[in-house]
């Protein structure tokens, strides 16, 4: 049995209500689960079915209505402030204003790393993804799948210990997303990260070692 | 479909319809306020000219014809209200016996009034002293001779005994100009000023006084008969003028040689016509930018959602929506926002009236305020039409549904940047603005008595040209400042976005099209208030200065011509309030043939109860120029016309001839060229000298002080004024600062600038707060996704706020010093194009700090309050707003 301190996110009988009274919609029902430092997990589920809620609180991003997330392993500190979890979002998340650098290396700009380090971790980050020479791109330059290969090297730079990726895939071809999954796990497995990805497409979730499910809201387990 | 789009977007868009909304409605309610005041403004021109007008007509009866037949015609003559006949007769001059001391005069005139004559002309007359009828004599003749009522006068006329008469009572002819004239001579045939010495006799008095002179020399008598009109006359100045003219002239047609017409209505009408003409110039010059902006207000509105419209229109496109369908989807957006904004900009407008002015209508007539309020609201669709669905189908034609998916943006520097079109307006500007001001030309031409007039509006284009070029200028100036000045941007910035400026500074960069397009808006709502303040600030500043040139101080106390008052009287003029009273004599003086005031002052001391500007002197400062007279007491300014006339030099000798009250004979008095002299508090218009007033009394062995210039200190001018007239009584005439400001009618007070300018600083408010506010407020709307992706990537509310409040400061910046640049530039430009309106020109212009400080802070207030709106957005979670975008 690991100890606690391997565990990334812990989430017990955590829910989440949108809406109240007669408007209520329940995402998620009281789900319990942990992921582990170095887990490989994907989420499955039809569209609608709370995966990306479930992602959302795990990432801190939602509060829960009912029961708590925590995260054992802590956030950043002085010594390495930028966030422990990176996330990778369905839609485009770049910054249209920036160019392919920038955008990479915003978060740790934003926790407060200076420029030239983050440029740096940046960079070395759209390498290790064979992308460095989009750096000076505008995000209107990028097709669908470069734009996900950005955003899964901007997690890299971040060398967070747990990526969250919501339906990386959902919008691009079954080839480009094959790529963007590739990259994905080369990345994890780069800094070592665990990786839990929410998909409805069963080729990506049989990619990675665990498969959780969700159905209406409620999370099962594969054994 | 339309319904439920327009259900969609008033549901969904709610912000930026209200912000095209309100464009449109500040558009709509400055054309439809400023159209509706100009209008109001013209209807009253007429009747403000006229008004105060005591005689219409004063038609002369020619030699050899019969003054009763002229007269019976007159009565006939359609729109006449009243007709008398008032005579004339030359006096050899008046004595009078009071106390023991005789006085005399030199030459007057005696008219005989018929009954009735105050009641139909009641502003000819005004009664000072004593009764209103009977035998009435002037004030200044009263003065002259010491009489009051009860007093006897002896009237010298030709071919008759001396004919003692009692009076009765003293009056003042507040027209006595237009009541002496030479009717039907030209203007510089007509008399310098009117005769000092005048007596009123009735009718049956006078002709039995004047029956012996009659006899001998029927010319020595002749006949006016006065008129009074009632006929209607249209509003527009210029038609009544032409009406009014045209009825003189058929008149004296059917009099067959035997009347001439002296117009004094037609005269009136001759000035205002071409305020009326100033009215619509300045309504050109000074509202239509307003309108402008509101449009530009409501295009840079509607094109802050342009990515979200093309995403939109792309969407709907390839949903299957047919280009048409598309088009009508647009069409019912713009009609929604042209529609809501037109009724609240006329909604609008009627508050502007009925809070500013009384009435909502601005007082205009219904027709007029109709008229105005349809072209407002139809300039309103045509502002909508134009930025939104106009936009919309540009998109159609010229974009791919995969191009319109994608946000626009274009690497490429726009047509206008390409060719220099910036550079070009701003040449042709200036070379008009030059040829303009190098041909001395005259904005608004009526030219005396010709029924044609004409305005010079090509030279509008100095100043339109200059606002677009200028505005363009600036946007090349803002795109190339953002996009390759981002190491002094980031400097700027890090104040306010800390870690993030240089994030910051480089998301300015990449949207610097946008960002200069707001600076510029801004840059020119802060210029239309600038320019339009700094106008009316001087147009003020130059009222002040001409009611103060006409008034000479404060309060200046006019000595009745032939008073022998030296400084010392004076020292009877002090009372509570009077800080200063200061002697200045009055002569006159013959330079060869002619003959011209001589003002004498002391120069050490002059400067203290006057205000003596540098614009007035030409070859010196005030300073230097008194100076120069306190140093060499036989200096001389003179008049620029008479530098030319006389081809003087610096130096030269000016030999005057000047009346010695010792000899009571004309002496030459040698003095010597010190400058030019263009203005003089009290001085006339024309030509006029200036000197050492101890030199004066030297040379001519008098110190007679021709008026004391009294300082209040600003204050309190009306209560002196009153008590001097109740000390005085009518030894002299006392004239105050406040009643000579109302009094003296540049052409512009019939305008009511004041009025214009009020609409239109306030418009200028509002939207400068518009431009600043609701474009970054749009913009950083249309950028929450932007906010909420730096907020999920761990970014905290303080750095977005920081990001905001960053672009925020360099668009106020950058807008507010393009602004002042340009508002400055346009103030000079309109200053000098419209220098017809200044009376005098002004040397320099007059700021309004405090309504500049006030938009100002009125733009800064709504930018900030936009860009903590738009921070606070922010905090809306942002997997919602990620989610929703």
């Amino acid at each position: 049995m690991s100890s606690t301190c391997d565990v990334l996110v812990d989430c017990r009988d955590a829910a989440r209500t949108f809406g109240r009274g007669a408007n209520a919609v329940v995402a998620v029902h009281g789900s319990s689960c942990r992921v582990r430092a170095g887990k490989r997990i994907s989420i499955i589920g039809p569209s609608g079915s709370g995966k990306s809620t479930l992602l959302h609180l795990m990432a801190g991003l939602e509060r829960p209505t009912t029961g708590t997330v925590t995260w054992p392993a802590g956030e950043g500190d002085d010594a390495d402030p930028t966030p422990r979890i990176g996330v990778v979002f369905q839609g485009p998340s770049l910054i249209p204003a920036l160019d392919v650098g920038e955008n990479t290396g915003l978060p740790l700009v934003l926790a407060g790393l200076p420029e030239e380090v983050a440029r740096g971790r940046a960079l070395a980050a759209l390498e290790l993804l064979g992308i460095a020479d989009l750096a000076a791109r505008l995000p209107e330059e990028l097709s669908g799948g470069q734009s996900q290969r950005i955003a899964v090297a901007r997690v890299l730079a971040q060398r967070p210990r747990l990526v969250l990726a919501d339906e990386p895939t959902g919008q691009l071809d079954r080839a480009t997303g094959g790529q963007v999954i590739d990259v994905l796990l080369a990345a994890a497995a780069e800094i070592g990260a665990a990786l839990v990805v929410t998909t409805h497409d069963p080729t990506v979730a049989r990619r990675l070692d665990t498969r959780w499910r969700m159905h209406d809201g409620r999370l099962e387990m594969e054994a | 479909m339309i319904a439920t789009w327009v259900g969609g977007l008033l549901r969904w868009r709610t912000g930026r319809l209200a912000a095209c909304v309100i464009g449109v409605a500040l558009a709509v309610a400055l054309a439809a306020s400023l159209g509706s005041f100009l209008t109001a403004s013209k209807s009253t021109m007429t009747e403000r000219a006229t008004r105060s007008v005591a005689v219409d007509w004063q038609v002369q009866v020619q030699p050899g014809a019969d003054p009763g037949a002229v007269l019976a015609l007159v009565r006939t003559t359609a729109g006449v209200r009243g007709a008398l006949p008032v005579t004339f007769a030359r006096s050899t001059g008046f004595r009078a016996t009071v106390g023991g001391s005789t006085q005399s005069t030199g030459a007057g005139v005696v008219l005989g009034l018929p009954d009735g004559y105050q009641a139909t002309f009641p502003g000819a007359i005004r009664p000072l002293t004593g009764a209103g009828s009977g035998v009435l004599i002037a004030q200044q003749t009263a003065a002259n001779l010491h009489v009051a009522p009860g007093d006897e006068v002896t009237l010298a006329l030709p071919g008759a005994l001396p004919a003692p008469v009692r009076v009765a009572g003293v009056v003042d002819l507040p027209q006595a100009d237009s009541l002496f004239q030479q009717v039907g001579a030209p203007k510089q045939a007509q008399p310098s000023a009117p005769p000092d010495n005048v007596v009123l006799l009735p009718a049956a008095l006078f002709d039995t006084l004047t029956a012996p002179t009659r006899a001998t020399d029927p010319a020595a008598v002749t006949t006016q008969i006065h008129v009074a009109r009632n006929a209607h006359l249209p509003a527009d100045p210029a038609s009544a003028f032409t009406a009014v003219v045209g009825a003189a002239h058929n008149l004296e047609a059917r009099t067959s040689g035997g009347a001439v017409v002296g117009d004094n209505l037609g005269a009136a009408l001759d000035g205002a016509r071409s305020d009326a003409l100033y009215a619509q110039v300045l309504f050109l010059f000074l509202g239509l930018p307003g309108a402008i902006l509101a449009a530009l207000l409501t295009a840079s509105v509607a094109g802050a959602g342009a990515d979200r419209r093309r995403r939109e229109q792309a969407l709907l496109r390839t949903r299957g929506l047919r280009a048409r369908q598309v088009v009508a989807l647009a069409g019912a957006e713009a009609a929604v926002v042209g529609v809501a904004g037109g009724l609240l900009g006329l909604g609008v407008a009627a508050l502007v009236g009925q809070l500013a002015f009384g009435q909502a209508s601005f007082g205009a007539g219904v027709g007029s305020a109709t008229t105005w309020s349809l072209v407002a609201f139809g300039g309103g669709l045509l502002i909508a039409g134009s930025a939104v669905l106009v936009p919309a189908l540009r998109d159609l034609r010229t974009a791919t549904v995969a191009q319109a998916g994608r946000a626009a943006s274009s690497a490429h520097a726009p047509w206008w940047s390409r060719i220099g079109l910036d550079f070009i307006l701003l040449a042709i500007s200036l070379l008009v603005f030059r040829a303009s001001g190098a041909n001395r030309y005259s904005l608004v031409l009526a030219p005396e008595g010709v029924a044609a007039i004409s305005v010079s509006y090509w030279a509008l284009l100095g100043p339109v040209l200059l606002w677009l070029g200028g505005a363009l200028l600036l946007q090349r100036l803002a795109v190339l400042f953002l996009g390759h000045g981002r190491a002094v941007l980031t400097r700027l910035v890090r104040p306010l976005a800390g870690n993030l400026a240089s994030t910051a500074s480089a998301t300015m960069a990449r949207r610097r099209r946008p960002l200069a397009r707001s600076m510029v808006l801004l840059a020119l709502a802060v210029s239309f208030a600038a320019s339009t303040s700094t106008f009316n600030a001087t147009y003020r500043q130059q009222a002040e200065v001409d009611a103060r040139l006409t008034n000479g101080a404060d309060v200046t106390v006019t000595q009745p011509p032939g008073a022998r008052a030296g400084p010392d009287a004076g020292r009877a003029l002090t009372t509570a309030g009077v800080r200063r009273v200061e002697p200045l004599q009055h002569r006159f003086a013959y330079v060869g043939s002619d003959l011209q005031d001589l003002y004498g002052v002391r120069p050490a001391t002059i400067g203290a109860a006057t205000s003596l500007q540098d614009a007035y002197f030409s070859g010196g400062s005030s300073k230097a120029l008194m100076a120069t007279l306190a140093s060499r007491p036989d200096s001389l300014l003179v008049s620029n016309e008479t530098v030319q006339d006389f081809r003087l030099n610096l130096g030269d000798t000016v030999n005057l001839r000047l009346r010695d009250e010792r000899t009571r004979d004309l002496r030459t008095v040698p003095f010597h060229y010190a400058g030019i002299v263009k203005e003089f508090p009290t001085a006339p218009k024309d030509s006029f000298f200036v000197a050492n007033a101890d030199y004066i009394t030297k040379v001519t062995g008098s110190d007679a002080v021709g008026a004391f210039l009294i300082d209040t200190g600003g204050t309190r001018q009306h209560a002196v004024a009153d008590e001097l007239r109740r000390r005085l009584g009518t030894t002299a005439t006392v004239t105050d600062l406040t009643q000579t400001r109302s009094a003296v009618g540049s052409s512009l007070t019939s305008v009511d600038l004041a009025g214009l300018t009020r609409i239109e600083l306030g418009f200028a408010l509002a939207l400068a707060a518009g431009s600043a506010g609701i474009v970054l407020a749009l913009g950083l709307a249309e950028r929450r996704r932007t906010f909420a992706i730096t907020l999920v990537l761990g970014g905290t509310a303080r750095q977005v706020r920081g990001l905001v409040l960053g672009e925020a400061a360099v668009v106020t910046l950058g807008g507010l010093a393009g602004g002042a640049a340009l508002g400055w530039a346009l103030s000079e430009m309109l200053v000098k194009v419209l220098t017809g309106v200044f009376d005098p020109p002004p040397a320099g212009l007059a700021v309004p700090w405090a309504y500049l400080a006030a938009t100002t802070l009125t733009a800064v207030a709504a930018i900030t309050a936009a860009a903590i709106n738009g921070a606070r957005h922010a905090h809306r979670p942002p997997i919602e707003e990620l989610r929703d975008g």
